[in-house]
């Protein structure tokens, strides 16, 4: 059973080989559509610059070469998992990447926890207590939810929990400047991790209540559930042994799909709650024109994507047996 | 409501007075030693060791890590740092400084002047963006021994004795730089100083963490046992920090004009006004001098005119500055370069009739829509408040009818297509004139400095035979009352021919916590050392 599944994964990672490959040239080629270089930039925030400046800046960071010259060294390099260095910064890719990427899977794991948790009771109270009050007020709750910017989520929260009731800092990862250790630096970081995984959570929440509940009114109808209520069986053992597994399978879905999208949406979270992860990174490499950088992200996100789908796919198969049955009856 | 008001008066009265006893007593209070010193800043800076970039930020963190051979005081008249003593020879070509004895590098090598010596020729001249104009006629350092160094020049060079502070020419060790490569250096962003702080941790995207240098020359300073600049990316977010009191000083830029408004009626929260009198900062608008309608220069005045400067001032700025009326600001008039005296002046009772007869002369006619011409402008982009100020020039311009569109980009593409392609209409920026007219006003208008390579540089392309020769002729100028002459002469003309439109002198005030005290000791501000710097216990 678990090398069957094992199998099934290593051969969806290998699919997807090519995928990040074409990913890596496209992203290549594409950001350098974008007018102005690194060394432009550089000069520009240092307020006056020379020609000289300009000339070694260029030549420094290999500015100076063909387009194609660039594009094969990069290609070398990426082979050898070598993701470059970045100039602006004087660090390789890879350390700048590695040091930030935890904020950023911690940030993103608890708000899916919270996100796929809260959505999932919510969207299956509103089914199963379809046309009362409470699915009501789940379901307005959920459109509110969804149609309000994300950034505007985070100052309120911050306005709200942390200037007038004072329960969680503003911003950050951890007290700055502090010598906690330990547990009590865990609980720091979990401390400031509150808000800003509630507020990423906020919209992919809403998501989740709205996929539930339709699909767990539409598990609800269908005859086997009809069956077991003939068998004499429970309410309670309808839904969790029966309707909610085969509900909730559209979620993950689309939980695997916006694992991807949530790296987007951690941009404005972490910028909002100053949270030193990876969006934030990216986003200033972009403003940066740091092009190595960029591109080491994008390159760690396209891995992220293919490795997640496979995992979720995973899951699939314990949630539904059923489906890796016909995985392996598709590979041989 | 009457009463609510005057109860409110009351009770700002009160606040007011009881500030100011504060004030009074803490003037009297000595400093405390210890604590920790939360200040952000915004963009996080590429590296730390200014000797090697302009950007603001850099100098901000490195100020601290790094000495120059003086200081100055609010008049900019100079101040022993590094150097104890120096003496100007009769012909203005040497320098001599005698350097402090007894002071050591943050790794507990002895500081020399072979150090200065290499700080000045090998690394600022050649690699800071203003080290040609801070140093650019040392022509050679003599060093006779351990703690004397002798400046030759090719000319008396007056701004010289300017540009040797901390922010412009810090002292780098010899030891760690010699034979390397100096930007991939790893002490760049792990630098070693003879400054107050010694760096500790930088922890990318989110803090760094400077130390206090306990083996500092200037003996029991500084105060603080710790120096950590935040970096958070949203400003709403910066506001909330300084108001729940996790961050102490917030630098200028780094809170909309509009919230600091707000943040100042707080009760323990105020404005740190002074400290960028070495700085000089002027806002304007650049025209293309290159292109119609700006090639002629009644339509550039007709803008000047039709600006109200004092609009701006209050109403986008929220006060922050004062309108300006010059290229050269008046925070350096003790120097005597600044005059407001023989310089046409725009804000007038009539300006917008003088804009419209103008703009009727240059042969620009209303068209059917009230229209006579139409110019884009490129917004600087630097933030909302700069958009702001660009709508309210769009509404301004409207008025005599030039029809304005705005123009928003992103950095990268606003510095190629405005500063290296010279593809613009008008475009607004902001400059720091620095202590000495030479070292930074004249970049802006010297026909040498037209040059598409280099951005923020004279991006007009103003070019007038008279202005350079004034320019050139106050580089090497040694008598005060002529060199303020010259200046006064290029104010007259600059302004009259308005290549740029200078609005506001800025003041880059900061946002502090009033547990922190002496926070502004010196013309450059935030951007001084801060070893006088400490937080009530």
């Amino acid at each position: 059973m678990w090398s069957s599944r094992a199998k099934y994964v290593l051969n969806r990672l290998i699919h997807g080989l090519p995928i990040i490959f074409a990913i890596v040239i496209a992203n290549f080629f594409l950001i350098r559509l974008a007018p102005g270089d690194a060394a432009q930039v550089l000069a520009g925030e240092a307020g006056a610059a020379s020609e000289e400046y300009m000339r070694q800046i260029r030549q420094q960071f290999g500015l100076d070469q063909p387009l194609y010259i660039q594009f094969i060294s990069y290609m070398k390099n990426i082979l050898m998992f070598d993701m470059g260095y970045s100039f602006r910064h004087g660090r390789d890719v890879s350390s700048l990447i590695f040091e930030r990427v935890g904020a950023t899977a911690l940030l993103m794991f608890a708000s899916m926890v919270i996100s796929v948790g809260v959505g999932v009771l919510l969207g299956a109270v509103a089914a199963i207590k379809d046309r009362t009050i409470l699915s009501n007020v789940i379901v307005i709750f959920s459109i509110i939810s969804y149609a309000t910017p994300l950034f505007w989520v985070g100052l309120m929260l911050i306005i709200v929990f942390s200037i007038h009731l004072g329960w969680f800092p503003t911003s950050g990862i951890a007290t700055v400047g502090s010598t906690m250790t330990g547990w009590q630096y865990a609980l720091d970081i979990a401390h400031h991790l509150v808000l800003p995984a509630v507020t990423l959570s906020f919209f992919y929440m809403a998501l989740y209540t709205r996929l539930m509940r339709a699909s767990m009114l539409e598990t609800l109808g269908l005859d086997f559930i009809k069956t077991a209520r003939a068998k004499g069986l429970s309410d309670r053992k309808i839904v969790s042994r029966h309707a909610l597994r085969n509900a909730i399978l559209p979620v993950l879905t689309m939980a695997g799909v916006q694992v991807s999208s949530m790296l987007g949406g951690s941009v404005i979270i972490e910028s909002v709650f100053g949270w030193p992860g990876l969006g934030l990174l990216a986003f200033e490499s972009l403003f940066a024109r740091d092009l190595n950088l960029l591109l080491g992200i994008f390159f760690l996100s396209s891995i992220l994507v293919v490795v997640t789908n496979a995992i979720v796919d995973v899951v699939y198969t314990i949630v539904d047996p059923r489906i890796e049955l016909k995985g392996k009856l598709a590979h041989g | 409501m009457l009463l609510i008001k005057s109860w409110k008066n009351g009770v700002r009265a009160l606040a007011l007075a009881s500030a100011v006893s504060l004030a009074a007593g803490a003037a009297m209070a000595a400093p405390q030693r210890g604590g920790t010193l939360v200040v952000t800043t915004t963009p996080e800076p590429a590296i730390i060791t200014n000797a090697l970039s302009s950007a603001p930020t850099t100098a901000e963190l490195a100020t601290k890590i790094f000495d120059g051979l003086l200081e100055y005081d609010f008049d900019l008249n100079p101040k022993p740092s590094l150097a104890e003593s120096w003496e100007i020879s009769p012909d203005g070509k040497t320098i001599t400084f005698k350097l402090r004895q007894g002071v050591v590098w943050h790794d507990g090598k002895p500081f020399t002047s072979a150090d200065v010596q290499f700080s000045l020729m090998k690394v600022v001249k050649e690699y800071h963006p203003r080290g040609k104009g801070n140093l650019g006629p040392v022509t050679s350092i003599d060093a006779p021994d351990a703690h004397t160094v002798v400046l030759n020049l090719a000319h008396p060079y007056a701004p010289l004795m300017k540009g040797l502070s901390s922010l412009e020419t810090p002292i780098v060790p010899k030891h760690v730089y010699e034979g390397t490569d100096f930007r991939n250096n790893p002490a760049v962003n792990n630098p070693i100083g003879t400054g107050p702080f010694k760096f500790a941790k930088w922890e990318k995207g989110n803090f760094i963490e400077l130390q206090r240098n306990e083996k500092y020359w200037r003996e029991g300073k500084p105060y603080l046992d710790r120096l950590i600049f935040r970096f958070i990316a949203d400003s709403s977010t910066r506001a909330a920090g300084v108001e729940r009191g996790e961050i102490d000083v917030a630098t200028f830029g780094t809170i909309n004009p509009v919230e600091m408004r707000r943040l100042e009626e707080l009760p323990n929260i105020s404005i740190a006004k002074g400290g960028y009198e070495a700085i000089a900062p002027v806002m304007m608008l650049e025209l293309n001098t290159k292109r119609a309608p700006f090639d002629d220069k009644r339509v550039r005045q007709a803008v000047a005119y039709a600006l109200d400067r004092n609009f701006i001032t209050k109403n986008i700025w929220y006060g922050f500055g004062k309108p300006a009326v010059g290229p050269i600001s008046s925070f350096v008039k003790g120097s005597g370069a600044f005059t407001d005296q023989g310089i046409l002046k725009f804000d007038v009772k009539d300006r917008l009739d003088i804009a419209n007869r103008l703009l009727d002369e240059a042969g620009l006619k209303r068209g059917a829509n009230g229209m006579r011409t139409k110019i884009v402008h490129d917004v600087a982009p630097f933030g909302e408040d700069w958009r702001r100020m660009g709508e309210y020039i769009k509404q301004a311009l409207a008025r005599v009818g030039i029809e304005v569109e705005l123009r928003n980009r992103d950095y990268p593409t606003f510095v190629r297509e405005v500063h290296n392609k010279y593809d613009f209409d008008m475009t607004s920026t902001w400059s720091i004139g620095m202590a000495d007219p030479i070292l930074g006003v004249q970049r802006q208008t010297w026909s040498k400095n037209i040059n598409p390579e280099v951005p923020f540089a004279n991006v007009s392309q103003y070019s007038n035979p008279e202005v350079d020769k004034l320019w050139e002729a106050a580089q090497t100028e040694m008598d005060q009352a002529k060199r303020s002459q010259h200046f006064h002469k290029l104010q007259e003309l600059l302004v009259a021919d308005s290549p740029l439109i200078w609005l506001m002198e800025m003041d880059l005030v900061a946002v502090q916590n009033d547990k922190v005290q002496d926070l502004i000791t010196s013309p450059l501000g935030v951007r001084g050392g801060l070893y006088d710097t400490w937080v009530k216990q």
